[in-house]
């Protein structure tokens, strides 16, 4: 697998111009400096370059053109405006400037020339010279550049040859020596594996981040189990997996084979109504059931709950792979139009084409199912487990829909990355497989994570003002996938991951501290570069782009923290008490049934199941359940409504937003799927680049004066500083405090939360009807600020309780600073 | 000030049932209407609405000179209607029907819904109640007068002085040296159905007028409507010339059109026919036709646009799948059968070109049939394209005045005030579709426009309503001869007495740039909160933008009081003070606050 051969290859046949390959080399040594503008990472050689040129913005950008000189690189087509900044030579590089086109991610080339348009192939000949150059993205941008008069007709055909020839055909290898051209420098292996990770996130690949999580939603009666830490169970399940406390490892390792590819029901996510989210695979079927593996598997699927479990079938309601491969083809088509005759959709067929890809059919049943599923939860206590065949498509997108539409949290940047970590990175979606990078495996290949990500888009355009993330960032990361260059998307699981990522090294395991991940191979180490994650946003966009990625004064919504997942002071009315312990339903075409069959160790061969348990279940509480849904479907939509109302009162953070699924509420993304239509180029705005929109002069305007209040209020006290102060030192405090919460030692926890309990200072009695008077948060600013004081001076409280603390956080708060400090940093 | 009438508003806009639920006593359900001054109580009556989206609701229905009011026992469902937006009152069942609420009324509705009541079958119980449902709610087919003409309803603002014709014209720069503004139509002899004040090129004399009404359609002559003032290129309207099956000429329109053109000195003037042309050859039978190749220096240009009667069918598909219920799975297709985009389409991107072509320097001529339908959407999109002030409240109105009323858009044949001819051929959304396009437009521009989406919904709602008497009646010489400025009150004097409700907060003023919307399917969108505004599972979120505008507004506002507590208790701020505010050094994650972003 040595790359650098193939890309020198690559290169030497692309006969780069002699001078300006000299010109880069020497450019390495000073801080990759080019001279005509364009900052090459290290190690990258421009192949060509083109003077005049103008770039088409889009509405996004301005409209418009502007000018400057385009670069082709054995990495990107880069282009640098005429008047661009000069570039700071000690600044961090970033693999694409704003208007930059990594060559991966070019799907064709196309050149105009007097009237005519010609689809430019890697072997083509050019008989005109060409006036425009059209770029289609794989992301489904069109970019598009236009040669002056004045640029030389060499350099015009010169550099569209050289972009024909080095952007990525389709093949494999042709993403490693791509990777290479990006990563491959010493100076870029050595800057990427010296780059700190984003701490505010929660990536969810050790255990004592999944102690965090189960912390933050305050479920209880969950562990994390490293019973998988080396894969032996299931190759693609994450090393540590949250099962039930009462379930020793002994025993759940008998559950594994009962499963497809061994994934048993694993805890996602615990609703603040104490209800919990799992997701499992398939049972096997052609297995004997001993009597003791069917209590295990009965005490693994009810989790904590003893009552009621639902399992929602995923297979028969969602769009399959194929489905969504085929109805992404189909609006890729659609929006782009044919790419090399510029053929497009007539315009009075665009609706009924548009209806006929079926993409916004998926992303209904996908948010439809995901709405069953979060009004189930907000029933409270109860196990609802998705189960898929094999629980790494459709359970991705459903689950994390439904932590997107409940949890507050969830709906921040931070957030939502953790969100992608848990549900889709560690979870093992094959993004490796369904994103087909290397070309070779057409028949796996689907978008389900984009259509996911219109799913988010979706809820977010119907209730804009309770997310925190923009679209700007969905866009964003709708753009990364594309690029393969990402560890986040490059494998299938967390295994293949840690296969590639050998040079990482360590993991903090609970058991054993830091240690070698599966034996380094050291020798290998240099050949691959290191690759980033996808959410090392710094190294993709500009900070001007990054800003955008989330609202400038976020939600006015208080992100409460949950208080230990019983949200239940006012406990439901509908609450499935009479439910019999063990009943199991499942749901399945908007009804609740419970087939025989449904658990195959229940069903009437075994015969064990019925002595050993009181009854089989009634369906007596079929009903209740089914108001549940109806809760969504029927009656009660003014609750929506009242969502949605805005700032006038304080609702419940956790109400889902349950999104309307009639034909005009939902939408086209059109900024994502449009935005390279050039026939049509969307809303055009009066407004200018210099001219800001009234909202965001606002959001400056209420930004600088909360800047100021918080000076004003912070200088005269002493307080804050000495508090700030505070080292961060408490975090391994709460590693160990999580380690012993695990199976090995249950009886150190709860000595250790009685500890914090047993620290409060005086004032917290105090501050505990405080906080009950923010549940009519417009009083204050927003309550994320008390968080923050959690995150800031939450540790202190264990060290030492100061009584003039007057802001001193709740007791449940202390408990899990790090995760409250990740969802108000978000 | 004004109360009811802002009652009567929000009723109207916002709601269709009320999830209030004021504890008023069953038998007093219906004393808490708010009733407008004259208007009077007719007849009450226990009955049961067939809500489409509730089922069948026990309550009391009021029918008063003005409106069909109905409250549910429980007070959660609500109705209030202006009688005059109903097209159509029916009997449903007779005497002997079977099945439950089967025997009723059935009221037909012009503003996209459809009303059913049930009454109890025995005595004719319904009879009465129909009967004078029938009567006033087609008051000019029983000789009864307008509502607009008895109500006492008093404003501070007068919406009457909104657009005085000279005085607009005066704004656009006229007269000057190349158009004059005439008053030969003084008396409404020239042409029946236009202003008394026009302007036309300053060489054309009084009598070339004349004959040049002879040889146009209803005697409509191509006047100005709109110059541009630095190229001076014009936008002028009128009818199509009396051509017919024998082709005749006439060299006085032909000349009086080349004025036209040399008053800016173009070498070509556009006459942009807003018909498809196969129509317009279809016309020359009935006497019309479009001007031929004897007109030099002029070229013409079919604008595809359908007559009123196409119009009125796909606005009527619409209808049948928005309301009551909307399909989930096939809507896009169902909508696209309907064609109601593809036609609003077509006049935005008419008046695209004509905007385009004036913004280069050519004057064009616009016109139809008679020039008071698409003649009228395309000249007055034009203009609010071309020129920012009509993009404001008050010049919008000016400009619905003007090219509208003024020059005779047939509102009582096409909207059928107070008649009871449902059927009546002459009926037509078109200002409902021109409303349409110019929501089109706020939607692709949203800060390019004062007034906001509530004020073309009450334009929408009162277009009905016979309250006001800005919408009736044909044309001008009937409003004089009905004394509606005399005798009515104006929509704008209730519009301008509240401006507030309906400004945009976005809006950015911008002078002197043209806006072209985008005209293709692809980024048209339905106006959902118009035409499904009934249905209560979709009638969602007013503008998300907006309402992220006023967080951060009230945001604003607690901050600055917050900052002036802060001043006021100087050096000691208190402890919760302290509490709430971020720390700007540290807990400031870099990339989360400093910067702004756009929601949009």
């Amino acid at each position: 697998m040595l790359t650098g051969s193939k890309t020198t290859f690559k290169v030497r046949q692309m006969l780069p111009d002699i001078k300006e390959r000299m010109l880069s080399q020497s450019g390495v040594n000073a801080r990759s400096r080019d001279v005509f503008g364009l900052r090459c990472l290290p190690g990258e050689c421009v192949l060509q370059r083109a003077v005049m040129v103008r770039k088409k913005l889009t509405a996004r950008e301005g409209r418009g053109w502007v000018s400057g000189t385009l670069f082709c690189t054995h990495f990107r087509v880069a282009f640098v405006p005429q008047d661009s900044p000069k570039a700071d030579d000690n600044a961090d590089p970033v693999l694409l400037g704003d208007h930059d086109v990594a060559l991966a991610s070019i799907e064709k080339v196309v050149v105009v020339g007097p009237n005519r348009t010609k689809l430019v192939t890697p072997n083509s000949s050019l008989k005109f010279t060409p006036e425009e150059l059209v770029l289609y993205c794989r992301d489904l941008r069109v970019v598009c550049f236009l040669f002056d008069r004045l640029t030389p007709d060499a350099q015009v055909i010169e550099i569209t040859y050289t972009i024909a020839k080095t952007y990525q055909p389709p093949k494999p290898g042709s993403v490693l020596s791509f990777q290479n051209a990006a990563l491959g420098s010493v100076e870029m292996k050595q800057f990427l594996s010296n780059r700190r990770r984003n701490t505010d996130m929660n990536w969810f690949e050790s255990a004592s981040d999944w102690e965090q999580e189960l912390e933050r939603c305050g479920a209880t009666g969950w562990r994390v189990s490293l019973v998988n830490d080396r894969f032996e169970m299931s190759t693609s399940l994450p090393r540590s997996i949250v099962v039930p406390q009462k379930v020793l490892d002994t025993e759940l390792k008998k559950s594994f084979a009962h499963f497809n590819e061994g994934r048993i029901p694993r805890w996602c996510w615990r609703h603040p109504r104490g209800s919990d989210l799992m997701r499992m695979s398939s049972f096997q079927n052609n297995i004997y059931h001993e009597k003791d593996d069917i209590r295990n598997l009965e005490m693994i699927l009810f989790g904590c709950q003893s009552s009621l479990c639902v399992v929602v079938e995923l297979g028969e309601e969602l769009p399959s792979p194929a489905d969504i491969q085929l109805a992404h083809s189909r609006l890729r088509a659609l929006c782009l139009g044919d790419l090399s005759t510029s053929v497009s959709v007539p315009d009075d067929k665009w609706l009924s084409t548009l209806e006929s890809t079926h993409w916004l059919d998926y992303i209904r049943s996908c948010l439809r199912k995901a709405s069953e599923v979060a009004c189930l939860l907000r029933g409270g206590h109860l196990t609802v487990a998705l189960q898929e065949a094999d629980d790494r498509d459709m359970a991705c997108v459903v689950s994390s829909l439904v932590q997107v539409m409940c949890d507050p949290h969830c709906r921040t940047q931070q957030g939502f990355q953790s969100l992608v970590q848990k549900e889709w990175v560690i979870a093992g979606h094959r993004f490796y497989s369904r994103m087909n990078y290397h070309r070779d495996n057409d028949k796996e290949e689907a978008p389900v994570f984009l259509l996911f990500l219109d799913c988010v888009w979706q809820l977010l355009s119907q209730y804009p003002s309770r997310f925190q993330l923009t679209d700007d960032f969905l866009l964003a990361l709708h753009d990364s996938i594309h690029l393969p260059l990402f560890s986040s998307f490059l494998a299938n699981c967390q295994r293949e991951r840690c296969k590639r990522s050998q040079n990482i090294g360590q993991s903090y395991t609970p058991v054993n501290g830091w240690r070698d991940v599966l034996h380094p191979d050291s020798s290998s180490d240099l050949s691959d570069p290191p690759l980033p994650s996808v959410w090392d946003w710094s190294l993709q966009y500009s900070k001007h782009r990054r800003d955008r990625f989330t609202q400038p004064v976020p939600p006015t919504h208080p992100l409460q923290p949950l208080l230990n997942g019983n949200l239940n002071t006012n406990p439901d009315t509908h609450r499935l008490t009479d439910t019999i312990p063990g009943s199991v339903f499942l749901l399945s075409r908007g009804t609740f049934s419970c087939p025989a069959n449904l658990l195959p160790w229940r069903s009437g061969s075994s015969g064990v199941y019925k002595k050993s348990h009181r009854r089989a279940p009634s369906s007596e509480n079929v009903p209740g359940l089914e108001r549940l849904l109806k809760a969504w479907a029927l009656a009660e939509f003014p609750q929506g409504l009242t969502s949605i109302s805005g700032p006038q009162g304080p609702l419940d953070p956790f109400e889902p937003l349950l999104p309307l699924l009639v034909g005009p509420c939902m939408g086209l993304w059109r900024e994502c799927y449009l935005r390279g239509a050039l026939h049509a180029q969307a809303f055009s705005h009066p407004i200018s680049a210099n001219h800001p929109h009234p909202v965001e002069r606002l959001a400056r305007e209420v930004q600088q004066l909360k800047d100021k209040l918080a000076q004003v209020s912070t200088s005269p006290g002493l307080k804050p500083p000495s508090m700030m102060a505070e080292p961060r030192r408490t975090d391994t405090n709460l590693n160990q405090n999580t380690n012993n919460g695990t199976f090995l030692f249950p009886a150190s926890r709860p000595q250790s939360v009685a500890m914090s309990r047993a620290a409060p200072p005086p004032t917290s009695t105090n501050h505990q009807t405080s906080k009950g008077a923010t549940s009519a948060p417009p009083s204050r600013p927003s309550h994320k600020d008390s968080n923050k004081h959690t995150f800031l001076f939450g540790h202190s409280s264990v060290a030492e309780a100061r009584p003039d603390q007057r802001c001193y956080p709740a007791p449940n708060n202390a408990k899990l600073p790090k995760s409250n400090g990740s969802s108000i940093s978000s | 000030m004004a109360s009811p009438v802002s009652v009567y508003n929000s009723n109207a806009l916002d709601t269709h049932i009320s999830s209030t639920s004021r504890e008023s006593l069953k038998m007093e359900l219906l004393a808490d209407v708010s009733l407008l001054p004259g208007e009077e109580r007719i007849i009450d009556k226990e009955t049961m609405y067939i809500c489409p989206f509730n089922g069948a609701v026990k309550g009391k229905v009021l029918i008063t000179n003005y409106r069909l009011y109905f409250k549910s026992s429980d007070a959660d469902v609500m109705l209030d209607v202006p009688l005059g937006a109903i097209s159509r009152v029916e009997k449903m069942g007779g005497a002997s029907s079977r099945g439950e609420n089967s025997y009723g009324l059935d009221i037909t509705c012009k503003d996209m819904r459809n009303l059913r009541f049930a009454l109890k079958q025995e005595g004719h119980s319904r009879r009465d109640i129909f009967e004078l449902l029938f009567k006033f709610a087609f008051p000019l087919s029983h000789g009864l007068p307008l509502f607009a003409y008895v109500t006492q309803e008093k404003y501070a603002e007068n919406g009457w002085a909104i657009y005085k014709p000279v005085e607009e014209f005066r704004r656009q720069g006229l007269p000057n040296n190349k158009w004059r503004i005439t008053f030969i139509n003084k008396n409404y002899e020239l042409c029946d159905t236009y202003p008394t004040v026009l302007a036309v090129p300053f060489k054309s004399k009084e009598e070339d007028l004349r004959r040049v009404a002879a040889f146009r359609s209803r005697g409509r002559i191509p006047v100005l409507s709109w110059i541009h003032r630095e190229n001076q290129a014009v936008i002028c309207r009128c009818s199509q010339p009396l051509v017919g099956m024998s082709g005749k000429r006439n060299k006085d329109d032909e000349r009086y059109l080349d004025m036209i053109r040399e008053a800016n000195d173009t070498t070509k003037l556009t006459i942009y026919d807003a018909r498809p042309s196969v129509n317009a050859v279809a016309n020359k039978a009935t006497g019309g036709g479009y001007e031929g190749d004897e007109y030099q220096n002029a070229e013409l240009v079919f604008l595809d646009i359908q007559n009123i009667h196409v119009m009125r069918e796909s606005l009527k598909k619409l209808k049948d799948i928005v309301y009551p219920n909307v399909e989930e799975s096939h809507w896009l297709s169902s909508l696209e059968s309907t064609h109601w985009l593809e036609h609003v389409k077509l006049v935005l991107s008419g008046a695209i070109q004509v905007a385009d072509k004036v913004s280069s320097g050519n004057s064009v001529v616009i016109h139809c049939s008679d020039g008071w339908d698409r003649t009228a959407q395309l000249s007055s999109l034009a203009m609010l394209m071309l020129d920012s002030h009509y993009r404001t409240l008050r010049g919008f109105q000016v400009l619905i005045e003007k090219e509208w009323i003024s020059f005779g858009h047939k509102f009582a044949s096409r909207i059928g005030h107070g008649d009871k001819n449902h059927a009546d051929q002459d009926r037509s959304p078109i200002f409902v579709q021109f409303i349409d396009c110019v929501w089109q437009m706020t939607k692709q521009f949203p800060t390019a426009f004062e007034f906001n989406e509530r004020l073309l919904l009450t334009i929408l709602d009162h277009l009905y309503s016979c309250c006001f008497g800005t919408f009736l009646y044909n044309c001008e010489s009937m409003r004089d001869q009905q004394e509606v400025r005399l005798k009515t009150v104006s929509l704008w004097s209730l519009v301008n007495s509240k401006m507030d409700m309906y400004l945009n907060p976005f809006y950015t003023p911008e002078s002197g740039r043209v806006l072209y919307p985008v005209a293709s399917m692809r980024h048209l969108e339905l106006w959902v909160t118009y035409y499904i505004r009934w249905n209560p599972r979709i009638r969602q979120q007013q503008s998300p933008v907006e309402q992220r505008y006023k967080e951060l507004l009230a945001l604003r506002d607690e901050y600055l009081k917050k900052l002036e507590a802060l001043e006021l208790s100087g050096s000691s701020p208190s402890s919760r003070l302290a509490n709430t505010p971020n720390n700007p050094a540290s807990s400031t994650p870099p990339q989360q606050y400093t910067q702004l972003q756009t929601p949009l």
